[in-house]
């Protein structure tokens, strides 16, 4: 696989260590749009203004504030932040395994892979293994980025996932959504049986697609070849350095400090 | 030789050849040089504070030799703090951790006029906390030259939304950081976004900024020396003295003050010198704070979760 790693260490329990690399495991299929500027299709740019006196607020004068009420802060540093925020850490300690099934598609958050890093594929294949044939998940800790995460481990088809999954207090609860009351009679209950029962079928996600994102992508395609192009204005040309979306940000940033110098 | 014992936080000290003059053409003795480094203590104590220090030692005067040291002198004071690092060829060795005053002066002791740091700290020593542009004058250019740069750089980032910091190298030159402070930092993110910068500045400055390194080709012109931008490089720490004709400083300056100095034309000015910086840092406070604890990502290369 040739995913970008998001991030390395280890899967840990009891003695077992096993080298992981975490990657993506979906990719919206949401097709994005830039904003252009309609009298010259420059890509635009977002910008902090401050309406109090309506000027553009440098990166270095903004501070982070807590809205008690009505114009009121509390304002929090980054050293604040800093003091509460986890120690960044290379393992996924699983700290017990659970039977998946138990845990309520409510809870499930953003779902990753978990692809063996160089020497540890056996040890790898064996958890695999073992954890599809019990049906068995790993619940661990995570820290990625400033924030811990609960996490199950699972097997899949082919290897392993990671799941984040919600803390149980980000669930909102359900109770009353259930209208009280009336009896259900009996009749009515099994002729709902019934039509669902008809309905019953396997669970197969290809047959469905975004209908929207397809007719988008057509649209596309067909202005593509119509050759419905609409170009940004030149800016100087740098060779290869760095990935592309940065270069071209640096274009449009050049740009607009030699327009202002 | 002169030696004379003192305790500075308890900590017993023996100092030598206090009287020696380590600035010869300017009168500048080995305890001026202590005295320097005691009273900028809290300003220079936060950047050096858990960074690998390299030594670069005069022990006869900055017209004499001079040597670089790596590991910390196995002479050292037990309660020198120290930390293990890989160097690049994979060997470990120790290096000295300046975290106190008694440290410092310790290594002042030694001689070690000028301190340099890596920009990551000991224990994550490929997390760069900031990241740097190295602007480098030809012959025939100046600090004017680099200022004007500097601003240039500064425009860039700002448009970017990154804010910046700039100090001065002690010498010629000028050093622009960019405060990231972010555990996700790497310095191949770090290297590729300012190796990215220093080339559009260079395209479209060509008659300031040169894209050669070699000293030959720079002449009026400033060299981006993004390269630095490295685990196994380091960087003079800011308010540590330089080794030249006069005891000058590697010192901050404000934005404002190089946005009224272009147009001056006298380089002298922007270079601040030992009783300056000591006057300006108890005035105006440590000015490179931020670069330490301002929180920064760099668009379009750190991953996010």
């Amino acid at each position: 696989m040739t995913l970008q790693t998001i991030w390395s260490g280890t899967i840990s329990f009891s003695l077992v260590a096993i080298p992981v690399q975490l990657v993506k495991a979906v990719e919206t299929g949401r097709v994005s749009f830039r904003m252009l500027h309609s009298k010259d299709y420059s890509p635009l740019v977002r910008r902090m203004l401050c309406p109090e006196d309506d000027t553009i607020v440098p990166p270095d004068e903004i501070i982070r504030g807590y809205e008690i009420g009505p114009g009121k802060y509390i304002v929090i540093t980054d050293e604040e932040l800093e003091s509460v925020s986890p120690e960044r850490s290379r393992t996924i300690e699983i700290i017990e395994f659970i039977d998946m099934k138990e845990v309520d598609a409510i809870y499930y958050d953003h779902p990753y892979y978990l692809v063996p890093s160089k020497g540890g594929e056996k040890a790898y294949r064996l958890l695999v293994e073992v954890m599809r044939r019990t049906n068995k998940a790993g619940l661990a800790k995570f820290v990625l980025g400033e924030r811990e995460y609960l996490v199950a481990v699972k097997s899949t088809e082919e290897g392993l996932a990671l799941i984040t999954l919600h803390y149980s207090e980000e669930i909102l609860s359900d109770k009353d959504i259930l209208p009280k009351d009336d009896k259900v009679e009996a009749e009515e209950k099994n002729r709902m049986k019934k039509i669902i029962k008809k309905m019953i079928t396997d669970f197969d996600p290809e047959k469905y697609a975004d209908g929207r994102r397809k007719k988008i992508v057509d649209l596309l395609k067909k202005k593509m070849k119509e050759k419905a192009l609409v170009e940004a204005p030149e800016v100087e040309e740098v060779e290869g350095a760095g990935p592309a979306d940065l270069v071209a940000a640096l274009k449009e940033s050049m740009r607009r400090v030699k327009k202002n110098r | 030789m002169s030696r004379k014992i003192v305790r500075i936080a308890g900590r017993r000290l023996s100092l030598s050849n206090l009287g020696k003059d380590l600035y010869a053409s300017y009168g500048f003795t080995k305890a001026h040089i202590l005295e320097y480094y005691r009273r900028m203590a809290k300003f220079i104590l936060p950047h050096l504070k858990d960074r690998a220090l390299t030594l670069k030692r005069y022990p006869d005067g900055v017209e004499k030799d001079f040597f670089f040291e790596k590991r910390c002198p196995s002479h050292r004071p037990a309660w020198v703090k120290t930390a293990e690092v890989r160097r690049d060829d994979e060997e470990r060795i120790t290096v000295c951790l300046v975290n106190d005053l008694e440290s410092l002066i310790w290594v002042e002791n030694l001689a070690s006029l000028e301190l340099h740091v890596p920009l990551a700290r000991a224990d994550s020593p490929e997390t760069p906390d900031s990241m740097v542009f190295d602007l480098d004058p030809g012959d025939q250019a100046n600090i004017l030259n680099c200022a004007r740069v500097a601003l240039i750089l500064r425009d860039l980032l700002s448009d970017m939304q990154l804010a910046s910091y700039v100090k001065t190298s002690g010498k010629k030159g000028l050093h622009v950081y960019v405060p990231l402070n972010r555990k996700e930092t790497t310095f191949e993110a770090t290297k590729k976004f300012s190796k990215a910068v220093a080339e559009i500045v260079q395209k479209n400055y060509p008659d300031l900024v040169t894209a050669k390194m070699a000293k030959d080709y720079r002449k009026a012109k400033v060299f981006i020396n993004w390269s630095q931008n490295d685990a196994s490089k380091t960087m003079i720490c800011v308010y540590s003295l330089r080794a030249g004709e006069k005891p000058t400083v590697s010192f901050p300056l404000e934005w404002k003050e190089l946005d009224n100095s272009t147009g001056e034309g006298n380089p002298e000015k922007l270079q601040i010198t030992h009783s300056e910086a000591v006057s300006r840092a108890e005035k105006k406070g440590d000015l490179f704070r931020g670069v330490i604890v301002k929180k920064q990502k760099l668009p379009y290369l750190e991953e996010y979760f």
